[in-house]
């Protein structure tokens, strides 16, 4: 284990707040970016990014370092938003997670404007939001984790609890989805 | 040039930027992409996908990390005023069992006595020796459910999630 990581590991189970400082400050942007995707709504990103810091003191002692950090923190986040569907529709389960049965797993949040528009500026970036938005939720978070944060088909495969082959599928299926999308825009 | 090799070409742009393709297939692909034009426009409008995708940024709302972090502070100072406590009543449960070990034949003994004089029936005296051994389970599970109640409350007060 890495000089880095065994700091890390002894600094959560010690639940140093001074440790959870720097990680918030470190990993703000992508924590937050994640939860815009998975949420489609700003006031929830916020709340979910707090309560996912809450949750990583308090279960700080459970991260033990054979993987990456970021890997178990949006793995937090992501059964936080879970958990928090499961309370307030009764639906079942495998709406939330699998995109063929629909978006259930997006938060819609009719009153106020498109979230990510409010955040982007950039015409060519609201034509991408615009895009991003049609997609269901599963597509945009694995399109975000490939793509954006870079990460192994492993590592989103362990942050959906999905098998590594559901991840593939739902890779081809949002690229495929986005590239239709964004050329239908720019047509 | 049949629409075999223009699906097989679509399959593998796709493929080279989801889980990557061998050499050969690169090599098929860099052959076929330089022959054919709507497959060369295809493979670029991926690129295009993922270029924008790549540039998309967001904001981090003002504030929201020192607001987080100020949580964060709050709660690890709860947690840490309620580590003693934890320990006290494990402390007192450890004392309480070994307690209840060392004095079993006499609360046994004791409980019979009690059972016989008042004439209760074997079934009874022998749950209350029961209870005995249970007290300190009992207490503690009082003590989690208080504690899981407080957590709730914390939660709900808070309004997030």
């Amino acid at each position: 284990m890495a000089d880095d990581t065994k700091t890390l590991v002894q600094g959560l189970r010690q639940r140093d707040p001074e440790v959870l400082d720097r990680l918030i400050e470190q990993y703000q942007y992508r924590l937050f970016r994640y939860l815009l995707y998975i949420t489609g709504n700003t006031d929830r990103a916020e709340d979910f990014f707090q309560e996912t810091w809450i949750r990583v003191l308090e279960r700080g002692h459970q991260y033990d370092g054979k993987f990456k950090f970021e890997s178990w923190l949006f793995t937090i986040a992501r059964n936080l938003v879970i958990d928090w569907q499961r309370q307030k529709k009764a639906v079942s389960l495998d709406s939330l997670t699998d995109p063929e049965e629909g978006r259930g797993f997006e938060i819609v949040d009719e009153k106020a404007d498109s979230p990510l528009h409010l955040f982007l500026q950039a015409e060519s970036q609201e034509r991408v939001q615009a895009s991003l938005q049609q997609l269901s939720a599963p597509y945009r978070e694995v399109l975000l984790l490939r793509f954006q944060e870079e990460m192994q088909l492993d590592e989103i495969a362990r942050i959906q609890a999905t098998p590594i082959s559901t991840v593939k599928s739902r890779l081809y299926r949002g690229l495929e989805a986005l590239k239709g999308l964004l050329a239908g825009g720019a047509a | 040039m049949t629409n075999d090799l223009h699906a097989r070409a679509e399959t593998l742009i796709a493929k080279e930027r989801v889980e990557g393709i061998s050499p050969v297939e690169q090599e098929w692909l860099g052959k076929h992409l330089g022959e054919c034009a709507q497959c060369t426009e295809s493979a670029h409008a991926m690129q295009q996908a993922l270029r924008s995708l790549r540039t998309l940024s967001i904001s981090v709302p003002r504030e929201l990390a020192a607001r987080t972090q100020l949580r964060v502070w709050l709660r690890a100072q709860e947690l840490q005023a309620r580590e003693p406590r934890w320990r006290l009543i494990w402390a007192l449960c450890g004392a309480s069992w070994v307690a209840g070990a060392a004095t079993a034949p006499y609360v046994w003994r004791g409980l019979e006595w009690i059972g016989h004089r008042t004439g209760m029936p074997d079934l009874v005296w022998k749950m209350g020796f029961g209870v005995w051994w249970a007290l300190p389970a009992i207490v503690a599970a009082a003590v989690l459910l208080m504690e899981g109640g407080e957590g709730t409350t914390r939660k709900n007060v808070n309004g997030a999630a």
